[in-house]
């Protein structure tokens, strides 16, 4: 699903998936996962979640920069994301999540902004993964 | 990256890495570094980072980096660029997600000896009043017209809304306010973003500090400032939080289309940048500008409520003024000599302070004899170090110097076999009292994770961009 990656100052995360839609839910879900204790949050509202972008690497800036936004301007914690539509330059997908309350949710890092740093996309035999690195 | 990186010492604190055309490089990268830190500092992508720097359209002398630099996203942290105002280029990664992070420094009249005893009560006070703001929103609740002001005015806004004291306004870098700010420029998303964060310290490596005047080794710049040794000091670290985070993310989203439009390749993405005098460059500069105010306005809110902290544990007859505020996350319109002649350019400071010499306009008038003062927070635990600009920094710098520290460790590496508490006891055996809003916030903050601050300090002396005026060392911490 997703693994944490060091970085001098930051911190990034490889996500990977069996196509590009489960990428993007797993690659959401590290970025979730990176800023909050994710156990206790209840799936009981749901999302839209969408972005689009020029190529490959901007979509999913942009698509992990949604999440970001709804994580820190609307307090809204997600932990599980489904991709409904998935083409070149756009992404829409759906988020289950609940209000942040920092009490079940605590902060591990707060993150300032999904960066291009090192930013790789590969496809191989097993599936799609994505190194993306964070300004923390 | 490809190979070994060729760098040539100039002198014991100067390194030079010659312009390469075949790496698109319109100019040389110079490194401020003793042979130790050179060392630190080849293990990462810094110099790779300040060699793509290099080729950015319009730079205007060398990519410079500082003792303190260490790798980033497209700029290195601790890196200083210049480009020519009418045909360069302004880059959002350049001055970064946090928009105008800084640094304030707050005199008391309490000494050491009269804190010591009451530093439990004082962090415990302080940390119920400055919300980190990882949790919940802050203390100040305003509507988006209020933000607005806020945005135009910066730490004004503050002083006239009850939050300050009017000298607090005087003695800060720009007086609190970039001229130029657009509130307009800002997204409905940022401002979103911003609004309940007002007031707010934050995450990361940003901190309050209660610290003492550990020793003085400039007299009469450290009188002019009005510290002594043995003065119990604050120093303040954040920016601008969400709000400065979202402009950044907005304007980097935007200038890859951008770009293409105006024939721009970069040999890395984060570097995006337009022409300064594009649409795109103006909307950029009028959103950071505006971001800029705010994170001002948001280091005196916490200010504001530090005051209210130290009164309550030690009388309101306890005196706390702002000795200065400074930003090492900007872009700024300024005017150089370079090459014997005048040039107006966009001095990028990513991870770097402007250090402006004895004389210059800029200063306020009771410091302008001495130098403009400069504020160097080193790791939680360690120290941190009072300077004044000097003229190599005009001279050499387009009148920068370092930030801070500098991160030699990854955040991964320090959690490694550390846990928060024992982080706790052994700052508590150094006589330091922390408070975190975060779990891991601490630990990832280890003095172990960052060079020694001394060693930067030294670099940058011996080079002549600053002198050292006063070491600081901590009492008390806050983290976010």
């Amino acid at each position: 699903m997703f693994e944490i990656l060091e970085h001098t100052a930051d911190i990034g995360f490889r996500a990977w998936g069996p196509n590009r839609e489960e990428l993007f839910a797993n690659a959401a879900l590290a970025l979730e996962s990176v800023a909050i204790e994710i156990e206790n949050v209840e799936a009981c509202e749901v999302y839209p979640v969408a972005a689009s972008g020029e190529d490959d690497e901007s979509l999913l800036v942009n698509w992990l920069s949604e999440v970001l936004y709804y994580l820190d301007g609307r307090r809204v914690v997600m932990r599980r994301f489904e991709i409904e539509r998935l083409e070149p330059f756009q992404v829409r997908g759906r988020a289950w999540g609940e209000s942040r309350d920092p009490e079940r949710h605590p902060a591990k890092l707060v993150i300032k902004g999904v960066t291009y740093h090192q930013l790789r996309i590969t496809q191989d035999q097993t599936g799609w993964s994505a190194e993306v690195y964070l300004d923390i | 990256m490809s190979g070994r990186i060729p760098i040539e010492a100039t002198d014991a604190v100067r390194h030079r890495i010659p312009r390469d055309e075949r790496r698109g490089m319109r100019t040389d990268v110079v490194v401020y570094a003793s042979k130790q830190i050179l060392d630190q500092i080849s293990k990462d992508l810094s110099l790779e980072q300040a060699m793509n720097v290099a080729t950015l359209p319009g730079i205007v002398g060398p990519s410079l980096a500082m003792p303190d630099i260490h790798q980033g996203y497209g700029f290195p942290i601790g890196g200083v660029a210049a480009t020519d105002y009418r045909t360069g280029v302004v880059s959002p990664g350049g001055v970064g997600f946090d928009i105008n992070c800084g640094v304030r420094l707050v005199r008391t009249s309490l000494t050491e000896g009269e804190v010591r005893p009451k530093i439990r009560e004082l962090m415990n006070q302080a940390f119920r009043d400055v919300p980190c703001g990882t949790g919940g929103a802050g203390h100040i609740k305003i509507g988006e017209k209020q933000l607005n002001d806020v945005l135009a005015k910066g730490t004004r806004w503050m002083v006239e809304n009850g939050f300050g004291e009017d000298s607090d306004a005087e003695y800060s870098e720009e007086g609190g306010r970039l001229e130029g700010a657009d509130p307009e420029c800002v997204s409905a998303r940022a401002k979103e973003r911003g609004l309940p964060q007002l007031g707010t310290l934050g995450s990361g490596n940003h901190f309050l500090e209660v610290q003492f005047v550990e020793k003085v080794h400039d007299e009469a710049a450290a009188r002019a400032m009005g510290i002594e040794q043995g003065q119990v000091v604050v120093l303040i670290h954040c920016g601008s939080r969400g709000l400065g985070h979202q402009v950044c993310t907005d304007y980097l989203a935007e200038m890859g289309a951008a770009m293409k439009r105006y024939n721009i390749t970069l040999p890395d993405r984060q570097l995006a940048c337009v022409p300064i005098q594009s649409p795109e460059g103006q909307s950029y500069l009028g959103a950071m500008r505006a971001a800029a105010n705010f994170a001002w306005a948001n280091r005196q809110a916490i200010l504001h409520f530090l005051r209210g902290s130290i009164w309550q544990v030690f009388g309101k007859g306890t005196r706390i003024g702002l000795i200065y505020d400074v930003c090492h996350n900007i872009a700024k319109r300024e005017r150089h000599v370079v090459d014997g002649e005048k040039r107006e350019v966009l001095v990028h400071r990513k991870g770097a302070t402007r250090a402006f010499p004895p004389g210059h306009r800029e200063i306020p008038a009771s410091y302008r004899n001495i130098g403009q003062p400069v504020l160097i927070p080193g790791s939680m635990g360690t120290a941190s170090w009072v300077l004044v600009g000097a003229e190599g920094a005009m001279a050499e710098t387009f009148g920068s110097v370092c930030h801070g520290a500098g991160r030699l460790m990854s955040r991964t590496a320090a959690r490694k076999g550390r846990n928060a508490k024992e982080v706790l006891q052994a700052l508590e055996k150094q006589g330091i009292v922390a408070r975190s809003e975060t779990r891991d916030g601490i630990i990832e903050e280890i003095p172990e994770a960052y060079k020694d601050v001394d060693e930067v300090i030294e670099v940058v002396h011996a080079a002549g961009l600053a002198r050292k005026v006063a070491r600081l060392r901590p009492m008390g911490v806050i983290k976010g």
